[in-house]
């Protein structure tokens, strides 16, 4: 079961109508290097356009007629590329100063950076990733951004347990299937099998995580992908299996489904928030703590 | 840490970093903080903390983030125009008429760290020719600058 048909109809039956979306370009300005005013200026004055994201405190979404991954600004740290929706999971945590934070599958680095801006580089954050190569690209990203709070591990998320620590947040952007904005191929390279795939790495995930969150911890899980196996269905699981319960959120997107192709769900999950592409990619993002 | 010391001398400052908290790790050198240093160990980590640079070869090659340490005292360093800056960051050398002002050696052979006109450190280089005596040559070997970002992940 792959193909366009298959996937744009399985959308409708979750509310949304499928159409063609142009992929913003947006950039996040890190605080603990520049103040946010000063970096708008300076990009505005090499000819870049900027606009505020309404739904994000330090994101625009930019146009330029040139690489912003050019600049002197961008090689000094003062800002990174991220897009918009990939900008809200970090921002959900409830306190991030100074407590001990885990971000299971890391690289290249985008949301560790933008957590050790929000945490001004203070506690500590502890990053894995499965992939030498990636782990260097978020190495790199880590010294341009001059992070100074995290430590790296080329340790399977799966594995997060043989650090024998405990986390106060931590931060599951799972490895998932994507969705269609960032990948023009994707309904030609995607199946149901891989979606499926994905959905079962990312429980384990989920309940690895659960291993070493501390009792009051929180996790944010998060996917860039649009299928309900790895979004509504996961959650549901998690509150069923690992003793989790899900915590209200304040962001932009939508309530995510309680009823997912007839089967009814946990209504709970009404808190998380699913995102179909349109000012933004493809999102699903969601708070949970121990019940 | 030797070869941190020797590499600030070239630009006659001296690092005043808690030996204590410099991890090396595979030839790599990491500046942690308290905290951090309690949680090291438990895995080999492959990044952590502030990253100092590595030797190789025996040769040691900063990181950006040792250079604007080291920018932040009173050492040689060189304010560059704009466009200077620019060509400097896509790894040209420096032409004296790009540059601005200059604090500390002006000697040939000296090092010499790279800022533009907000004083941010952009790399560093090698005094080619004394300044006070050049005129239309380049006179600053470009050693490394923050382009390196981009080259490196080519």
């Amino acid at each position: 079961m792959s193909g366009k048909e298959f996937f744009v109809n399985r959308y409708e039956k979750l509310g949304w109508k499928y159409a063609d979306t142009a992929l913003k370009q947006a950039i996040r300005i890190n605080a603990m290097n520049i103040e946010e005013t000063s970096a708008a200026e300076r990009l505005e004055s090499l000819g870049i356009m900027l606009e505020k994201i309404p739904f994000l405190e330090r994101g625009y979404w930019i146009k330029s007629k040139f690489s912003i991954g050019a600049t002197a600004e961008y090689l000094l740290g003062y800002y990174s590329i991220q897009e918009a929706a990939a900008q809200i999971p970090a921002t959900l945590f409830t306190q991030l100063r100074g407590k001990t934070i885990l971000d299971a599958c890391a690289a290249p680095g985008g949301k560790t950076v933008q957590l050790a801006d929000l945490m001004r580089n203070s506690g500590a954050i502890i990053a894995l990733d499965i992939e030498k190569q990636r782990l260097t690209a978020l190495a790199n990203h880590l010294e341009r951004c001059g992070v100074k709070n995290t430590v790296t591990y080329l340790l399977n998320a799966r594995n997060a347990s043989q650090l024998k620590m405990k986390f106060d947040c931590i931060l599951l952007d799972v490895p998932c299937s994507g969705n269609f904005t960032t990948d023009k191929e994707w309904f030609k390279r995607r199946t149901i099998e891989d979606v499926e795939r994905n959905a079962e790495i990312q429980r384990e995930i989920l309940a690895e995580a659960v291993k070493v969150l501390k009792d009051n911890g929180e996790i944010v899980y998060s996917t860039c992908s649009l299928e309900p196996e790895e979004n509504e269905f996961n959650i549901n699981w998690a509150l069923n299996e690992l003793n989790l319960q899900i915590e209200k959120i304040n962001c932009y997107g939508d309530k995510a489904r309680t009823t997912v192709f007839g089967e009814k769900l946990d209504s709970s999950i009404a808190d998380c928030r699913r995102i179909w592409p349109g000012n933004t990619q493809g999102f699903f993002v969601c708070k949970l703590k121990r019940a | 840490m030797k070869p941190l010391d020797e590499f600030a001398r070239e630009f006659g400052a001296h690092l005043s970093l808690e030996t204590s908290l410099i991890v090396e790790n595979k030839n790599r050198y990491f500046l942690l903080n308290q905290k951090l240093k309690r949680l090291v160990g438990t895995e080999d980590f492959f990044y952590a903390g502030t990253y100092l640079g590595k030797t190789k070869n025996g040769q040691f090659f900063p990181s950006f983030i040792l250079l604007k340490i080291v920018a932040e005292k009173n050492v040689n360093k060189m304010f560059v125009d704009v466009k200077t800056a620019w060509l400097f960051i896509c790894g040209r050398d420096i032409f004296k008429k790009g540059i601005v002002k200059v604090e500390g050696s002006k000697r040939k052979g000296a090092y010499t760290l790279v800022l533009n006109q907000y004083g941010e450190c952009l790399g560093f280089g090698k005094i080619l020719h004394d300044l006070d005596e050049e005129k239309g040559r380049v006179v600053v070997k470009n050693i490394l600058d923050i382009g390196d970002f981009l080259r490196r992940e080519k």
